[in-house]
């Protein structure tokens, strides 16, 4: 398939629908081992600690992904910016958990899974091809 | 592009939506700093700063010999005079709000002979004694008024009129306090002002030179709040505090008071020689925390935790002090002019409960004390942890109504949460849902870590309260040494205490 005269590659799409699902895995992860401490589960606070990395890691992942869509698959550039900002966004929600600012903390982790989640059902209807 | 009229209701709405979630987190974004309700003053209030700050008088023991110390304590109802013209009905010891200070000498027996006239059955409990365990003021080991007829069935053991606790005195220096501890009824009756200080010495402490005489300052701060008639305002459910326990809602989460009160004076002013000066800072408040600094800013300097000396001294820039909790810190006036004020003000205060207490610095004088690096010694290696225990503090149903529970349970004397043997060292796990000061009879403890670091900057030093705040998690390294039998641990947030939140241990001999 071709469009604007450039070759699009299919496969693009696959790194950015397994990482952002990771992500958001990940993300939605952070609830459960939240919950999980709250429960009185010891262990968990220091899981969600660990997991706040990975789920990081894994965005940033995403955000290497939506590159290659937009300079491989010839897609949107607007994904890679969104995983970056969703970066962003982690990064000051584990500064803002160290300072326990959980009224912050807590609204701005639903924010996040709920961008993660977005992204990765973009991801999911995307179809290279389209310019948006 | 026209902007349609639908496009226009949609931005709306959407901006409309944005500020509605933006202002509710904005309006809670502090969180709380206490875990409790404002019960407002029904009185006009003194403005701060305007009555002399006075320290408790010192109890004169009525004989020593070479057995111990012996006083004597009569609990009674009293009127007094805490706002500027009204008189409040207290119950004090010795009719008085705080109690007269005890000062025992480690190593000396100390006797107290309480005797009970006030309305009600009394538990005394020495904070931080380590106490023998009929000593020690089980919550159901009533003391009842002289002619009492009937028992409230609590199981424990009874005494009428008057009985001695006898303290051994056996523990290193440190700033104690007795206090009421009836089961069920705690709250309520430390808040009419069943409070007062117990300062054991050593001559280990003497040695080191730290401010001493009129230069160690006792400092009990507590809140509250007055109704109408100079009463002292508290929304319990039964106020003749014999049949129900607890308090009308929305209190079950904690008292708090809007007056501010420092040995039992409103907001006072100490005049100070620029000198160094201890300050045996106590929060004997029901629920409110506090974050205690100085203005202008100067350091306070901790010496002393709940159970003693540090080792070494730690500059703060503040203190956060939670019910029950201690800090001996040193301040040095002498850093200040000759004249100056310094208040000391509670950061995490509203309105009438940010100000605590001013200093007004008077004349340099010679100031012989010090602050030596070394305080005392490292704490004896602990033996290995037999067991580790988790416990959980959390709202929950207590015989059907809303209450606090440890691990889902209320409290049962008659049913031990843990049966550690004497001499064993545990670590206990402890999580909360929200504010809650954790307080260990018999034991001190160390702070081993706070959520997933190290023990916080005011976990240093040897512990019997420890402060969780919200879905916090510490664990305590805790030696169950010097007395078998039967003790509790609880929330020395006292609504939560007196509505299910306290457990028994019993250290098997």
């Amino acid at each position: 398939m071709r469009v604007y005269g450039r070759r699009v590659h299919q496969w693009t799409r696959w790194p950015l629908r397994v990482t952002s699902s990771l992500a958001a895995l990940l993300l939605f992860d952070q609830a459960v081992f939240a919950g999980q401490f709250l429960a009185g589960t010891f262990p968990a606070l220091q899981t969600h600690r660990d997991n706040a990395t990975y789920a990081g890691l894994a965005v940033l992942a995403a955000a290497v992904a939506a590159a290659l869509i937009r300079w491989t698959g010839g897609g949107p550039l607007w994904p890679m910016f969104a995983f970056l900002g969703l970066f962003g966004l982690i990064a000051l929600q584990i500064a803002i958990g160290f300072l326990r600012l959980l009224a912050v903390h807590i609204p701005l982790g639903v924010t996040i899974i709920l961008g993660g989640l977005l992204l990765t059902a973009w991801s999911w209807r995307y179809q290279p091809g389209e310019r948006s | 592009m026209s902007l349609s009229r639908r496009r226009l209701l949609g931005g709306l709405s959407a901006i409309g939506a944005a500020s509605a979630v933006g202002i509710q987190i904005l309006a809670g974004v502090r969180g709380s700093s206490s875990t409790g309700e404002l019960l407002p003053s029904r009185i006009g209030l003194p403005k701060p700063f305007r009555l002399p700050f006075r320290v408790p008088p010192v109890l004169a023991p009525a004989r020593s010999d070479a057995t111990g110390d012996y006083y004597r304590v009569t609990q009674r109802a009293a009127l007094v005079e805490i706002l500027p013209g009204v008189r409040t009905p207290i119950w004090g010891y010795e009719g008085l709000f705080p109690g007269p200070t005890i000062r025992s000498v480690r190593g000396r027996r100390t006797v107290v002979t309480h005797t009970n006239e006030l309305p009600v059955p009394v538990v005394v409990h020495l904070h931080g004694g380590h106490t023998p365990a009929g000593q020690d003021g089980f919550p159901a080991d009533l003391l009842y008024p002289a002619g009492w007829t009937g028992d409230m069935m609590t199981g424990g053991v009874m005494a009428h009129g008057r009985r001695d606790y006898v303290y051994p005195m056996t523990q290193p220096a440190a700033t104690l306090w007795y206090h009421d501890h009836r089961m069920d009824f705690t709250g309520p009756a430390v808040w009419r002002g069943l409070a007062g200080f117990h300062l054991i010495s050593d001559p280990a402490e003497d040695a080191l030179g730290l401010p001493a005489g009129d230069r160690d300052l006792p400092v009990m701060i507590a809140d509250r709040s007055f109704d109408a008639d100079g009463s002292l305002r508290y929304p319990s459910l039964d106020p003749s505090l014999l049949h129900t326990p607890g308090v009308r809602e929305p209190y079950g989460s904690g008292v708090l008071g809007d007056v501010i009160l420092v040995n039992g004076v409103p907001w006072p002013v100490a005049e100070v020689p620029a000198a160094r000066h201890r300050l045996r800072l106590l929060n004997a408040s029901n629920a409110r925390r506090y974050r205690l600094t100085l203005d202008p800013p100067g350091p306070l300097v901790q010496v002393g935790a709940d159970g003693g000396l540090l080792e070494s001294p730690v500059a703060q820039e503040a203190v956060e002090i939670a019910p029950g909790e201690r800090f001996d810190v040193v301040v040095d006036f002498g850093r200040y002019r000759p004249g100056q004020v310094v208040t000391m003000r509670n950061e995490f205060g509203d309105h009438t409960t940010t100000a605590v207490m001013r200093f007004r610095v008077g004349a340099a004088v010679p100031d012989p004390s010090r602050v030596p690096d070394r305080l005392a010694p490292a704490p004896a290696a602990a033996g290995p942890a037999v067991m580790t225990r988790d416990l959980r503090f959390r709202h929950g149903k207590v015989n059907g109504m809303a209450g606090w529970t440890i691990n889902g349970a209320a409290f049962d004397p008659a049913r031990p949460a843990a049966t550690p043997r004497l001499g064993d060292t545990e670590i206990w796990r402890l999580s909360s849902d929200f504010h809650h000061p954790i307080h260990l009879h018999l034991a001190s403890f160390r702070v081993l870590s706070r959520g997933i670091g190290g023990p916080g900057p005011y976990d240093q030093g040897p512990k019997d309260t420890v402060d969780l705040r919200p879905a916090e998690q510490a664990s305590i390294l805790v030696r169950f040494a010097d007395h078998p039998g039967r003790y509790v641990f609880h929330c020395h947030n006292l609504e939560h205490e007196d509505m299910g939140m306290m457990g028994v241990f019993a250290v098997r001999p």
